[in-house]
């Protein structure tokens, strides 16, 4: 059995293993794909709850990861945000001295979370230019 | 502060790192490879990811013998809370499991399963074997997250 605390490298080695036989194309379809399968929970619930859905549903995925991250919701303003100070993905990479993360990796957050959360009308804005040092930043709003 | 504001501010140190629904996602990447690229595909990823992310776990088997194996079973299944024995039988190491935590999480959380999610097992285990010069076996039963897994040292 591959741990689920061992999932990330083999995720990474995944997206490499893709690159390599098609490109950088064949990895974006297969985040378009994961998107659509495996994302229902975060469809369900951000289409039920709103914002208050995303905040339910990263507050469970990045406690469980062991993130270290500020989450904050403002239903007046319509502002979900967090705040990655180190996110345990790419830093549990960067930590692994023996494998490369591939060079995009951080790009599935954009592709698999905007792919759910804009056709329900949401706005999505991520900012990875920190995230080769496990920063990152997500803000989600109501149109 | 208004009901609806609401702040979580959480350090690494807070939690235990342990999401179980990546194994949803490593078996959802299964029967992708396979339905787009084919078995052969899958078991080269699996290969690749036996030679590059387990590459220190071979060198510690080449290096301290089934020791090692027994170690990592021991921490992850444990950590994972899955229901195993770890025995020896002469020169083999054996891992019996009888619940394994992967699929039994697929399956209470009704996650996609693909019988093909054990060759996770089957060609990663032989991959870590081979470049250490040991040997493995892996008799699953389909489904039912049962295995048992043997370990040995290659004869000369």
């Amino acid at each position: 059995m591959i741990s689920c605390t061992e999932f990330i490298p083999a995720y990474s080695e995944l997206f490499k293993f893709l690159d390599k036989k098609g490109d950088k194309e064949a990895v974006m379809r297969f985040w378009e794909n994961l998107s659509d399968s495996f994302l229902g929970n975060l469809r369900d619930l951000a289409e039920r709850k709103g914002l208050a859905g995303c905040f339910e549903y990263w507050s469970h995925s990045l406690t469980e990861e062991a993130a270290d991250f500020r989450m904050s919701l403002d239903e007046d303003k319509g502002v979900f945000e967090i705040e990655m100070r180190y996110c345990p993905s790419m830093g549990r990479l960067l930590k692994e001295k023996h494998i490369e993360p591939y060079e995009f990796y951080c790009e599935h957050c954009d592709t698999l979370y905007r792919r759910v959360l804009e056709p329900l009308g949401f706005k999505y804005e991520i900012d990875l230019s920190n995230c080769k040092d496990a920063r990152c930043k997500v803000i989600v709003k109501n149109n | 502060m208004s009901d609806k504001i609401k702040v979580i501010d959480c350090k690494q140190s807070d939690n235990e790192y342990l999401h179980k629904d990546f194994h949803g996602a490593l078996c959802y990447a299964i029967k992708y490879l396979d339905d787009n690229f084919g078995e052969k595909a899958t078991e080269e990823y699996l290969v690749q990811v036996g030679k590059t992310y387990f590459k220190p776990l071979s060198e510690k088997l080449k290096k301290d013998g089934l020791k090692a194996l027994e170690d990592h079973w021991q921490y992850i299944f444990q950590k994972e809370n899955g229901k195993f024995r770890l025995h020896y039988e002469g020169d083999k190491l054996v891992l019996e499991v009888d619940q394994c935590p992967a699929i039994a999480h697929l399956k209470e959380k009704n996650m996609l399963y693909t019988e093909r999610y054990c060759q996770t097992t089957v060609v990663v285990n032989k991959t870590i074997c081979q470049q250490a010069g040991y040997q493995c076996s892996c008799e699953y039963q389909l489904g039912k997250g049962k295995c048992v897994q043997k370990f040995w040292r290659e004869q000369k």
